[in-house]
């Protein structure tokens, strides 16, 4: 590890520790328990947030007292499509914040073994995704096109715009 | 080359009109430590980046400052997509209205125009990644008042996470600082430009060693 010099910033490099669990992370904002620093402002507006959504979770994530993980729009009754969603996003966010990790840890092995596994299920997710409702990616489309010839369209602008809020 | 995913990385769902909050929340699109901003920095210093893993980097953080921008976007357009020109009037966001009606426009939050003046690309590894450093505890602070500021957890909890990803991506910066200074001499990090001065970078230490 480089030391530190005069005329020069130096960052520690961080080591590998403990992580959210994929249904909490998104929520917190990173999979690293290390590198979550709240700000006390925003602490507050968590109590509110949680009471004014209540518990209607889907997957009932454990709370993290200080950050919540909590959702806007929880108190309806969640739906199926929603609820794929919320998977998809969760185990994306996991890849999102592991890329980066790994860009500067690139050897780190459990990095690369989460990554791998995260990757599958996401993959198989978004394939499911696409079959149920409608592709997220061009190549889901093209995906659920081989699989079934029969239901071949240009399905690229099913669904809801990401925007208008349907992706919650 | 770039794909879409029809998605936000974190959902945005806002059910209550209010243009002040887009109004202040608008500068995270085009203030001058906004997501475009970042976004447009670090995709325009990766190319002469000397280490190909910072170069790296800096294409997946510059892709996500895209994903929040996209989020940063989509909250300015659910808080507006009700406006009624009263509510324009009496929430001071009647000057963005005679320009853009409820389009989006990159704008801070005083109203100035982005511009490619909010960043740097200096074309100097250390100098770079220092800038990059510094634009994230800057967009950190942005989003820390925007905290102070907005009560409705339906905007607060997009606002939180987006702030804990600028402490993400500082570290990651960080590590990139050291990953560039390993490639350095620790004796003199500032005896070239490891961008521009290849040829010391490349092997040639016996030229290095008699430098110093």
């Amino acid at each position: 590890m480089t030391q530190e010099h005069l005329a020069m910033a130096w960052v520690p490099v961080q080591q590998w520790g403990l992580l959210y669990r994929e249904e909490e992370a998104l929520g917190i904002g990173t999979i690293f328990q290390d590198l979550n620093k709240p700000f006390f402002a925003a602490e507050d507006g968590l109590q509110g947030a949680a009471s004014a959504f209540g518990d209607q979770e889907i997957s009932a994530p454990v709370k993290n007292q200080q950050t919540g993980g909590q959702f806007p729009g929880e108190n309806s009754a969640p739906r199926e499509r929603e609820a794929l969603l919320r998977k998809i996003q969760q185990v994306s966010f996991v890849l999102d914040d592991l890329r980066l990790y790994l860009d500067t840890h690139p050897e780190d092995k459990e990095g690369l073994s989460l990554f791998k596994a995260a990757g599958e299920r996401r993959k198989a997710l978004m394939k499911e995704y696409a079959r149920q409702f409608y592709p997220l990616t061009a190549d889901c489309m093209v995906e659920t096109c081989w699989d079934d010839p029969g239901a071949a369209c240009f399905c690229w602008q099913k669904g809801p715009a990401p925007w208008e809020g349907g992706c919650v | 080359m770039w794909m879409y995913e029809k998605r936000l990385q974190f959902p945005v769902k806002i059910t209550k009109t209010c243009p002040k909050t887009a109004q202040l929340i608008i500068s995270q699109y085009g203030g001058p430590d906004g997501e475009l901003s970042a976004s447009m920095r670090y995709l325009a210093q990766r190319y002469t980046m000397p280490d190909k893993a910072v170069g790296g980097l800096l294409t997946d953080i510059g892709t996500e400052e895209l994903a929040h921008m996209e989020m940063i976007c989509a909250m300015v357009y659910q808080l507006t997509r009700h406006l009624s020109v009263e509510e324009a009037k009496a929430a001071g966001f009647d000057a963005y209205y005679i320009d853009h009606t409820c389009g989006l426009w990159p704008q801070a939050a005083g109203g100035v125009p982005f511009t490619a003046k909010e960043f740097q690309s200096k074309g100097d590894a250390i100098t770079d990644l220092m800038e990059n450093l510094a634009a994230e505890q800057k967009a950190r602070t942005v989003y820390d008042n925007l905290l102070r500021m907005i009560t409705d957890p339906e905007v607060r909890e997009p606002l939180k996470f987006l702030r804990t990803r600028e402490i993400v991506h500082f570290q990651r910066f960080g590590e990139a600082l050291e990953k560039t200074k390993e490639k350095l001499d620790s004796r003199n990090f500032y005896y070239f430009n490891p961008e521009f001065d290849k040829n010391f970078l490349n092997g040639n230490t016996a030229f290095r060693k008699e430098s110093f």
